[in-house]
């Protein structure tokens, strides 16, 4: 498992993609005081408690409304490119097919956790302050996403389908979310729970269930592909 | 001991039955040549043993272990049929990992070692997506044994490749039956199988009809000898009493001037004959003893 979620890990930094999804964050990051302090000078009534965290609004905003795509985006073929290619053949006769779901999916995980701590790294030496609430918050979301791209990766054979979902989910995700928070519909409101954005609208723990969601997402994946052919 | 043992084990894929109810046992240290036609099940089969697919039903066991079980995959090696590798991870590169995904992560110099013994060591650190399709073959059957494992599946392990590394196979894999690995072969190549494998197993259908040595398949299949002999001229008058004396011996007598070919139904009976032409003092140049070839046997099947 350690081995798959290291090559993960490490293939995730690869390729074009991977370098501009880095650089997106980080000159966020960068550019995050001078974009909070802006904020504050349009006399804008923020409360005690956004002002606390309005040097990470910029991530915070990334993460939410293109998270799905960037992840999807990077990892979308994880597990459906190595059945299509057969390379899945050389780790299922080595290790349980728990430990590939596994591994896969906690490699995809750290390589978020690693761009959002760099990130937050970065605000931190300019703001002097370290969010790990809203740090926390943040990697709920990729962990999430994650899962939710390890599942996609394992149900739909195809990489070309998935590359193709990454974009649609992408950018329907989000606003599809935000519309189940707001929404005062009964038929479809209770969607919002099985949803990541609800949890972090509240400021307690609360955005720990988004991680009990994301392991529930990858149950449901290790049970699909053991049943799966190889 | 078992280094393999299926009971029953069957696979079905919608109403197909490709694997019929196997009973099949391989003893440690054997190497098992597991012939058939295309779509006879054998990949299938494999595939059920080494984890790939599950089984619709039966059982099997492993090193003793019965399957599947994920601590005994440590101890197996797959090289499995139609494998692509990491196009932009080198050779070196492809065995470390694997050997770590099996839990036993190998040095680089056993790695090193491992490519030599395929005849890759030259390519260690050239990218597996540059390779040919007969290098790839190598580095399957080097990821295969990377991690030293005690029992082998190579599926088709030389299809493909150029004589001079056919050879080289024949000699890695002998190498690693002598260390006491247990190897399951399949392929297509009948000489192959004839001289590499202590036993033979035939599948046909999904089913396994025939299982055993070179030597007990030939018994099998064979109920006449067909004996050819090559002898000093024969006179006249002695071939006038020979000839009849033959024909009650054997069947499909064909008499020639410096030979003759005869079925009979045992060996006991081609001592006879020569005893016989002793007694009439023919001097007997070469006795050649007509056994069928497991192509042969394979056609029949």
């Amino acid at each position: 498992m350690l081995a798959i979620c290291k090559r993960e890990f490490i293939q995730s930094f690869k390729g074009f993609k991977s370098i501009i999804v880095i650089a997106i964050f980080l000159l966020t990051a960068y550019y995050s005081k001078s974009f909070a302090d802006l904020l504050l000078s349009l006399n804008i009534d923020f409360t005690s408690e956004e002002k606390q965290i309005i040097q990470t609004i910029g991530i915070s905003f990334l993460i939410m409304f293109f998270g799905m795509l960037f992840v999807m985006g990077l990892s979308h073929d994880t597990i459906n490119r190595e059945t299509h290619e057969r390379t899945i053949r050389f780790l299922v006769t080595r290790t349980s097919r728990t430990s590939i779901i596994v591994g896969k999916f906690l490699g995809i995980s750290l390589f978020w956790f690693a761009c959002l701590l760099a990130s937050f790294v970065i605000i931190s030496i300019f703001v002097h302050d370290f969010d790990f609430i809203v740090l926390f918050q943040s990697t709920s979301l990729a962990v999430y996403y994650s899962a939710l791209t390890v599942l996609l990766s394992v149900l739909i054979p195809k990489p070309g389908f998935t590359m193709f979902l990454s974009v649609v989910l992408g950018i329907a995700f989000p606003i599809f979310n935000g519309w189940l928070v707001l929404t005062t519909n009964n038929w479809v409101s209770w969607l919002k729970y099985i949803f990541p954005f609800y949890y972090l609208d509240e400021v307690n723990g609360m955005f720990l269930v988004v991680f009990l969601l994301a392991a529930v997402f990858v149950a449901i994946a290790i049970l699909a592909f053991r049943r799966r052919e190889c | 001991m078992l280094a393999i043992e299926t009971k029953q084990l069957s696979k079905s894929f919608w109403k197909n039955n490709v694997v019929k109810q196997i009973d099949l046992q391989v003893e440690k240290g054997e190497i098992l040549g597991f012939l058939g036609r295309n779509g006879a099940g054998k990949s299938t089969f494999i595939n059920m043993l080494t984890g790939i697919l599950p089984p619709s039903s039966g059982s099997y066991a492993l090193l003793g272990v019965q399957g599947p079980n994920n601590a005994v995959k440590k101890e197996i090696g797959v090289m499995p049929d139609y494998s692509s590798l990491y196009g932009s991870m080198t050779a070196l590169k492809h065995l470390r990992y694997l050997s770590e995904v099996s839990g036993k992560k190998v040095s680089q110099s056993r790695a090193m070692d491992v490519l030599q013994l395929v005849g890759l060591e030259a390519h260690a650190n050239k990218k597996a997506g540059k390779f040919s399709f007969g290098m790839k073959k190598k580095l399957a059957i080097a990821q295969a044994i990377v991690h030293d494992p005690q029992l082998i599946f190579l599926d088709e392990p030389t299809s493909g490749l150029d004589a001079e590394s056919v050879i080289q196979i024949h000699r890695l894999i002998q190498r690693l039956h002598q260390q006491g690995k247990t190897i399951f072969m399949t392929s297509h190549n009948l000489d192959e199988v004839e001289k590499i494998c202590s036993r033979i197993a035939i599948m046909k259908d999904g089913k396994i009809r025939r299982v055993g040595t070179m030597d007990e398949l030939r018994a099998y299949y064979q109920s006449t000898i067909t004996v050819t002999m090559k002898h000093a001229p024969i006179a006249a008058t002695d071939l006038a009493t020979l000839e009849p004396w033959l024909k009650q011996v054997g069947a499909q007598l064909e008499m020639e001037a410096s030979h003759f070919t005869i079925q009979v139904e045992s060996e006991q009976k081609i001592a006879e004959i020569i005893r016989a032409l002793g007694s009439y003092k023919i001097d007997i140049y070469r006795v050649d003893v007509d056994e069928p070839s497991l192509e042969e046997i394979f056609l029949e099947e």
